[in-house]
């Protein structure tokens, strides 16, 4: 588990702390007995999809996406719309951006650790998503302590955090020296694996030697980085080479002034004027 | 050559009753001043507490004109005026044509058009209201503009926005769309006209344009969506225009509109003072709604 991060890590962990406030995702404390220390949240991980834009065959305009009405076809503006909660087909209850604010937990600036557990108890199936916590200016000693305490204890801080509108459970643990952050799954979100293993009877002795020697001959250790995306490595060489040969389309300009009116604004006079002529034949 | 008259407890002094302001048409200051003093139910409401320009045409409407944006100094003591201070700083005091009296005595000073800004002195950069100012170009005419006004109206109505036209007095249209919500920008008003501007000339490209450029205005409605700036008057609705003929910037229903422009016939949408006093004083003021209604710019 050790080779898991590249080894830019260090300095992009340095900068980000530096001068980076109020550039993470989150900023508060992370408080336990009469400990705190003030961090913030950044990513840790970036996935590494290749995203392209849907253009217009024709013209190789990109592609915007609307909510359209299917009773009339219209373009419904984000005003016009409400939250139903399908409880039927066609019956939806209406829950309102209130009601919905009234039962989310209250934004909170805290990460209460609660307790400490051995991380290797958890099973990875609990493991959602990564991220750092990098510590803010004057929690660096703090910071540097909690993190070596952890890895000598081998513990990891389990702890409440809400992020948005949701509350989390969370692992924050050590690792080389810096904090990480993984949300977990909470229990009800894991699928049980009923059916999913078989039932029959024990296996042969012999069977299983033989699986074991096949194993032993291929254990290794953990190196991500001699794996790649492959598809996504393709794929750059194939963008990169129509790069070269000078095969860009050009999407047509948008006419400059019309830029500066409210893109919302145009959208949707445009769209009134289509069905205002249809009318008018 | 000057004569006083009593009009409500006051005493104005009038000048040059006889004088033919519209020599061709044969009317004099005297008519010109029956026609606003008969008007002034109507056309106060809209002047009130606004900035006025003055156009002056003291020979006439064949002769020279000239603006006067400050209020006069030789006003009388019980004229309403308004201290603005302009953009480099520099402060002007304007006439609030706020009654009868004040009316009559700015129409003895010959201004026979009369011209307001959207905002009133008090929010001089929050507009009552927004305008679409129809002009044709060359080889253009009303009934041009009147095709972009029914097309603008439905495309307001689509927004859930009234509009109200009236005609200019000379050869456009005017559509003002009510805000009277006393938040709405000069900013937004103009972005707002602006994009709807453009929206119709992509739609109507033989019809509309929204280029100021002379070349773009030929045989196309301009549609001057920069009028809607706080340095900008427009001309006040049932206002004379200074033509040969007295036609007034008249408010028009949009039933009246469309079956004028049914007609085919340009001359219809132009409204003469006699013909104005005769429906206003028949039918009211169709373009009250404009002083009142609340409306709020969608996606702004």
């Amino acid at each position: 588990m050790k080779d898991r991060r590249s080894a830019r890590f260090p300095a992009k962990l340095a900068s980000a702390g530096g001068e980076g406030a109020g550039q993470g995702i989150w900023s508060g404390t992370i408080s336990f007995s009469l400990v705190a220390i003030p961090v913030q949240l950044v990513k840790a991980v970036e996935p590494g999809r290749v995203s392209f834009r849907l253009l217009h065959r024709t013209d190789y305009s990109p592609l915007l996406r609307r909510m359209v009405c299917p009773e009339d076809g219209r373009i419904v503006p984000p005003e016009e719309t409400v939250r139903g909660y399908e409880v039927g087909p066609d019956k939806y209850l209406l829950v309102t951006d209130q009601e919905l604010e009234s039962v989310s937990p209250k934004r909170s600036r805290t990460i209460e650790i609660v307790e400490f557990i051995d991380l290797r108890e958890v099973d990875p199936l609990y493991y959602d998503h990564p991220y750092y916590l990098i510590p803010a200016r004057g929690g660096e000693k703090a910071y540097r302590l909690l993190v070596e305490v952890m890895r000598r204890t081998q513990k990891a801080g389990l702890a409440k955090f809400v992020l948005g509108e949701r509350e989390y459970l969370v692992a924050l643990k050590s690792a080389e020296g810096a904090l990480v952050l993984i949300t977990l799954h909470y229990s009800e979100e894991i699928l049980s694996d009923e059916g999913i293993v078989p039932e029959g009877e024990a296996v042969d002795a012999g069977e299983r030697n033989r699986l074991k020697g096949i194993i032993q001959e291929r254990i290794s250790d953990f190196k991500p980085e001699r794996y790649a995306d492959e598809r996504r490595k393709r794929i750059l060489e194939l963008l990169e080479k129509k790069v070269k040969k000078g095969a860009a389309v050009e999407a047509p300009p948008v006419e400059p002034e019309e830029g500066e009116g409210p893109a919302d604004l145009v959208r949707v006079l445009q769209e009134s004027m289509r069905k205002a002529k249809r009318e008018r034949r | 050559m000057r004569t006083v008259a009593r009009s409500a407890g006051r005493r104005l002094a009038l000048s040059n009753l006889e004088k033919e302001l519209y020599p061709s048409y044969g009317l004099t200051k005297a008519h010109v001043l029956e026609y606003y003093r008969r008007i002034s139910p109507f056309i106060l409401p809209h002047l009130q507490d606004r900035a006025l320009t003055l156009k002056r045409y003291p020979e006439g409407v064949d002769e020279a004109f000239f603006f006067e944006k400050r209020c006069p100094s030789h006003r009388p003591s019980w004229v309403n005026t308004a201290e603005l201070v302009q953009g480099d700083g520099e402060r002007m005091t304007v006439c609030l044509v706020n009654d009868l009296n004040t009316l009559i005595w700015v129409e003895n000073l010959a201004s026979l058009e009369l011209h307001v800004p959207l905002a009133r002195t008090g929010s001089p950069r929050t507009p009552d209201a927004l305008v679409f100012d129809l002009d044709p170009g060359e080889q253009a005419d009303i009934l041009a503009c009147a095709r972009v006004a029914l097309i603008l109206r439905d495309l307001l109505f689509q927004q859930r926005l009234a509009g109200f036209v009236k005609t200019s007095g000379q050869k456009g249209l005017h559509v003002y769309v009510p805000l009277n919500r006393g938040e709405t920008t000069f900013e937004q008003t103009k972005q707002f006209t602006k994009a709807v501007a453009e929206v119709l000339q992509r739609s109507y490209p033989d019809l509309v344009t929204a280029k100021m450029a002379k070349e773009q205005r030929k045989k196309r409605v301009f549609i001057n969506w920069s009028q809607n700036d706080a340095s900008k008057t427009m001309v006040s609705v049932y206002s004379l225009r200074a033509r040969e003929k007295p036609f007034v910037s008249f408010p028009l229903t949009w039933k009246e509109l469309e079956d004028l422009s049914g007609q085919g016939d340009p001359e219809k949408l132009h409204i003469l003072h006699s013909e104005a006093l005769r429906r206003a004083e028949a039918a009211g003021d169709p373009f009250r709604d404009v002083l009142v209604r609340k409306q709020k710019l969608p996606y702004l």
